[in-house]
């Protein structure tokens, strides 16, 4: 197994303890996952993808296996800061505004104000919030509010950026639109952090990844690694493209075949 | 959407919407009082018309001497407000200190929980006169002895509420504190305080209600000479030769509660009610 990789997976378990025994949340994993790639976590529910991501975050700990992030142990990696973390829920302290939101993880790792509070704007108008910045959160919309989200996930620039189904929660029409604007911040990013993106959407994994990871549930393992070759920049137009239809079909079929 | 400064006209409609029901119970209640003191032929003696306990109020007290009733009614008053002040703010740092160990140390709650349950299940009247005769022998002058019976029984709701509150955090955003490797009092600063807040202060308005009755009941072994307990104890001697005085006296305690609870929800609405009832507002 080669050790270049910014996420290296080494016939990773992962058993929860339930009531009379135990339950494999993921089984015998390996994987490893280039700096600067874009992967999709995609499977059924109870498939493990969450859970193997929350392994790379340091959130919960391998079972048995062997894991690295950046090069370290996760635990290592957490406290060097190496990952920023996006939910499903937009996750906003509701007392600040959304600048101050944004400014949070800046805050707790202490960076003076000036240069937090500029990083934040910067960031805000990258995400098209420019003009939300001294708003509250429930004054935006799910759309918006995850933006914040991505923003803040991003104002330390984490060489990783960890994606547990951020766009689930939001309507078809917002969501694409959101997909091409994460994939420009990715692209536009020097260097580009590593993206580990869990689905339950095959079109969004096609779109977005380098490498849509297909796994399959009971015990969670790796059922099949497809490779997007799809140009990039990737646009509105990609979605249009038979090879897009192709791909998303051998997705498709693979997750079929894992049931 | 409304903006920042609302039109004068509408401000007053918006006030008159939140007093003019306190006002149409208050009247009802007087209206009541007479109607049943009228119906069911009640003697002064027992219940005393509106009119007299108003002349009461206004009568000089020190055989015409002195100020009226009701302004001594109200210095006594403010003496039992500053001991409910000081007991309380001693009960409300006891028991946020108790609900942040408790939150740190779990084995500290299951310990301790019960006998801090169980202190509130004994009298506080029975409780008093040892604390207040105790702390007397011990040379503590008397008023140290009154905020601590309040304190006593503050402390708690504000342990419960804030327990609560700082476990109110959800699972992901404390995944977020953890993610950016935020230390224990980073995460309890920035997270959990701010979270516990509104539960926090519901639990200072019960405190406080409760202040005011632990200021009472700490004055009648104490043999103070100020205060609005010993005001009712008076009154209540005296209530033979003149009933109003203790209606009077009842009355004016209430209104310190009342007095007590609306400082409580007014710093509510300065602390929480900024942002979070700003963007309430502005979310329409």
């Amino acid at each position: 197994m080669s050790d270049t990789g910014m996420i290296e997976f080494d016939r990773v378990s992962k058993l929860y303890p339930v009531s009379g025994g135990s339950v494999t949340a993921l089984h015998d994993v390996s994987l490893s996952i280039a700096p600067g790639e874009f992967v999709a976590l995609i499977g059924p529910s109870g498939c493990g993808k969450s859970t193997l991501m929350r392994l790379i975050g340091d959130l919960d700990q391998p079972s048995s296996g062997g894991l690295r992030v950046n090069g370290k142990p996760p635990a290592q990696a957490r406290r060097d800061r190496d990952y920023g973390i996006v939910f499903q829920a937009p996750v906003l302290y509701d007392w600040r505004t959304i600048r101050k939101n944004v400014e949070l993880p800046l805050e707790i790792m202490g960076s003076p104000a000036p240069v937090r509070r500029e990083r934040a704007l910067s960031l805000l108008r990258l995400v098209g919030l420019g003009e939300f910045a001294e708003a509250y959160p429930q004054q935006l919309s799910g759309g918006m509010q995850q933006r914040a989200a991505i923003a803040r996930a991003l104002s330390f620039e984490p060489p990783i950026l960890l994606m547990d189904e951020p766009f689930g929660a939001l309507d078809e029409i917002t969501r694409e639109r959101l997909q091409l604007e994460l994939l420009n911040i990715w692209a536009s990013a020097a260097p580009r952090p590593t993206v580990i993106f869990v689905t339950h959407s095959i079109p969004e994994a096609v779109f977005l990844a380098d490498r849509v990871v297909v796994m399959s549930p009971r015990p969670g393992r790796v059922r099949q690694l497809v490779s997007v070759d799809l140009p990039r920049p990737r646009a509105f137009e990609t979605r249009e493209d038979p090879r897009f239809f192709a791909l998303v079909t051998q997705v498709r079929e693979w997750l079929r075949s894992a049931e | 959407m409304p903006t920042d400064q609302p039109h004068t006209a509408a401000r007053i409609a918006a006030a008159l919407r939140r007093t003019l029901p306190v006002v149409a119970v208050l009247i009802a209640l007087l209206c009541l009082w007479e109607g049943a003191r009228l119906a069911f032929a009640i003697p002064a003696q027992r219940l005393p018309p509106l009119s007299a306990i108003v002349e009461t109020m206004l009568t000089r007290t020190q055989g015409g001497n002195g100020p009226l009733l009701i302004a001594q009614m109200l210095v006594n008053a403010w003496a039992t407000f500053q001991v409910a002040l000081g007991g309380f703010l001693l009960g409300t740092l006891l028991g946020c200190a108790l609900a942040l160990l408790f939150l740190q140390v779990s084995t500290l709650e299951r310990g301790l929980l019960p006998y801090v349950v169980g202190s509130q299940m004994v009298p506080i009247l029975a409780l008093a006169p040892l604390v207040v005769v105790g702390l007397g022998r011990a040379g503590a002058p008397p008023w140290v002895a009154r905020m601590v019976v309040v304190a006593y029984l503050t402390f708690f709701p504000v342990t419960v509420g804030m327990l609560r509150g700082l476990r109110a955090a959800s699972p992901e955003s404390l995944a977020l504190m953890r993610s950016y490797a935020a230390g224990p009092w980073q995460t309890i600063w920035k997270l959990r305080l701010p979270m516990a807040l509104p539960y926090l202060f519901t639990a200072l308005k019960i405190a406080a209600s409760a202040s005011v009755i632990g200021a009472i009941v700490a004055e009648l072994p104490s043999g103070a000479r100020e205060g609005i307990g010993m005001m009712i104890l008076t009154a209540a001697q005296f209530y033979n030769s003149r009933p109003p005085a203790l209606f009077l006296a009842i009355l004016v305690a209430g209104l310190l509660g009342v007095f007590c609870y609306s400082l409580v929800a007014l710093a509510e609405r300065l602390v929480v009610g900024g942002p979070r009832r700003r963007h309430a507002r502005g979310a329409e």
